[in-house]
């Protein structure tokens, strides 16, 4: 009777042991959602101008390009000028801590990336930085 | 008592939660995490705010703005005096060592390139003024 008994019992542990597997993807999981950051890219391909001091922001989420003919990409899609303002203040409720880098084109005017930056400010958002590519 | 002896078995070996559907659940979320993620880091220069009333604290620090002005053409004035883009660290380092705390306006013409302007900044930050602010200039 007992060997039967014995068999029963290993019928009923088929299956993998999920536990261990359990604990490495909970472990990746939370590796994931910490380092995830939620950027809002602005979709778009600019040759950065370079610096040296250029520093890395923590916060500088909200990425807004500027093109050499000064169109200017936020969000992964072009906006007008006058539009910026509306959607920085959008982000800006959802996440008050973020801040704007604006990474304006070599070839750029000055012109339009002082626009954008002034409608950044206006939008509620002081600190604003301008991409770089350090060192060189 | 074959009949309850095997019902005890089977009780026995399924005593643990069944982890499955949790699995399932927990791998989702990590796929959408994993397809989420992006890791950009964007390196670049904080532009300080303009002083809202720099009259006022010029007269009570006593500090001088240096002003570096930039052409439509990419030509670098520093306090009004033409500059080489080499020689503004150098510029920058000596008024720095005059009156500390000074900050920099940039006043770059709204024509000129955002490289010269990035790199002048850049300048300035390594001649050991953090303190830089841009101003658009709509002149010639």
């Amino acid at each position: 009777m007992r060997p039967v008994r014995h068999t029963e019992d290993l019928a009923g542990h088929t299956g993998i042991d999920l536990a261990p597997m359990l604990d490495f993807v909970l472990n990746l999981l939370i590796f994931f959602i910490i380092t995830t950051s939620f950027i809002k890219e602005a979709g778009t391909q600019v040759k950065r101008p370079e610096a040296e001091t250029a520093e890395y922001n923590r916060n500088g989420n909200i990425l807004i390009a500027i093109r050499p003919n000064g169109d200017i990409w936020l969000d992964r899609k072009q906006v007008e000028l006058r539009d910026v303002r509306p959607i920085i203040e959008r982000f800006h409720i959802e996440r008050p801590e973020d801040t704007v880098v604006i990474i304006a084109d070599k070839e750029s005017q000055t012109g339009v990336l002082t626009q954008v930056m002034d409608q950044v400010r206006a939008a509620g958002i002081q600190t604003v930085s301008i991409a770089a590519l350090s060192g060189s | 008592m074959r009949l309850r002896h095997h019902r005890q078995a089977v009780d026995e070996s399924e005593t643990g939660i069944d982890l499955a559907p949790m699995l399932d659940f927990v791998l989702n979320l990590l796929i959408f995490f994993i397809i989420t993620a992006v890791f950009v880091k964007e390196v670049g220069i904080t532009v300080s705010r303009p002083a809202s009333q720099p009259q006022a604290t010029e007269e009570k620090k006593k500090v001088k703005t240096i002003v570096a002005t930039i052409t439509a053409t990419g030509e670098i004035l520093i306090n009004g005096r033409l500059v080489d883009l080499r020689a503004v660290r150098a510029n920058i380092e000596r008024f720095a060592a005059e009156s500390p705390d000074s900050p920099v306006v940039v006043i770059a013409h709204k024509e000129a390139a955002t490289g010269i302007l990035v790199q002048v900044m850049d300048q300035v930050r390594q001649g050991g003024i953090e303190n830089v602010s841009i101003a658009a200039s709509e002149g010639t």
